[in-house]
């Protein structure tokens, strides 16, 4: 495994003021932290405020990071994925009892629509998962994390994250029976 | 796990196709040569678990977020680091201490001046006066 970071020389430069390297890292992470927020939460708006808040973790953080210590990607999951938490919390402490909603399960009278179908059924029903179990996806097949970086973001064993894994995609195999199984 | 699985089971070769997806490149690297061998020894059987989790694979990715909106994106570059910092590191330099020192004299000659021709009323007035401006001036610089 190669263990260089490839975000360290321009966290050095961002740490300096360098415009276009603030420019830079932000067109690199930005899109990675909407994905997050957004497989995590199911929200758009609220994901936006989670790579927001990351961002100035980042701005604050750069002028004192030590290169060698943790991959900045890594870092910078584990600090979206805490902010994600933070606002799944708040969920559970307003919302009680409420069941998620439920996708229309009618077909869908051409591809387009079709697609859309399916997207909202796949974020539904990654959103119903429990958290342990969407946060190893989210990281495994969104954001295309190894197992032992993904393992190190949430704090577990490479076996606990493969449960993890495994148990999470058979939920979502049965909750899309209809559209995975041939 | 961790130094490389010699020989795969069927089961074992389900359950990382389970967890893993149906892509066996982004299956951890130390199981993936035992994969392979198991895949030329059983096609058939490999090949049915890998196309199981492929379509899940391919309804996960049916799921596309939404882009990041420009509003958002102008919020976090007016929060980064500007030249702020830097711009002490500069007021520090060689050439602005050289700066700074020469309006400093000039200040002195003025004050010189000063003293010399008023009275010694007028003398205290202009002294504060131009101390004043050389703090405006400074807190101007540091406040840049």
């Amino acid at each position: 495994m190669d263990d260089t970071d490839p975000d360290e020389a321009l966290l050095a430069r961002v740490a300096e003021g360098d415009a276009a390297a603030v420019r830079a890292l932000v067109g690199r992470k930005l899109p990675r932290l909407m994905s997050l927020g957004q497989r995590m939460l199911g929200d758009a708006a609220e994901a936006e405020d989670v790579a927001q808040e990351a961002f100035l973790r980042v701005w604050k953080q750069a002028p004192r990071w030590r290169p060698g210590r943790a991959k900045f990607d890594t870092w910078l999951h584990r600090v979206a994925l805490n902010l994600c938490y933070d606002r799944l919390r708040r969920r559970r402490e307003i919302v009680t009892d409420q069941p998620p909603e439920q996708a229309d399960p009618g077909p869908a009278p051409d591809r387009g629509l079709e697609a859309r179908d399916t997207s909202v059924r796949v974020s539904r029903a990654l959103g119903a998962l429990p958290d342990r179990q969407r946060e190893a996806i989210v990281l495994c097949h969104y954001q295309e994390l190894g197992n032992i970086e993904a393992a190190a973001v949430m704090g577990v064993s490479v076996e606990a994250l493969e449960s993890l894994l495994g148990r999470g995609r058979r939920a979502l195999r049965a909750a899309l029976a209809d559209l995975v199984e041939r | 796990m961790g130094r490389g699985e010699l020989a795969m089971t069927r089961e074992r070769f389900e359950s990382l196709a389970e967890a893993y997806g149906g892509d066996v490149s982004r299956w951890p690297a130390e199981t993936r040569e035992a994969a392979a061998l198991l895949m030329a020894a059983e096609p058939d059987f490999t090949g049915a678990a890998l196309g199981r989790a492929e379509v899940l694979d391919a309804a996960l990715d049916a799921w596309r977020p939404a882009h990041a909106g420009s509003a958002l994106l102008e919020r976090i570059l007016a929060a980064a680091p500007q030249a702020r910092s830097r711009r002490w590191i500069d007021w520090l330099s060689p050439a602005a201490l050289g700066a700074g020192l020469a309006a400093a004299c000039v200040a002195g000659v003025v004050v010189g001046v000063e003293f010399s021709q008023q009275s010694s009323a007028a003398r205290e007035v202009a002294v504060s006066n131009t101390l004043t401006a050389i703090s405006s001036s400074l807190d101007l610089e540091e406040g840049a």
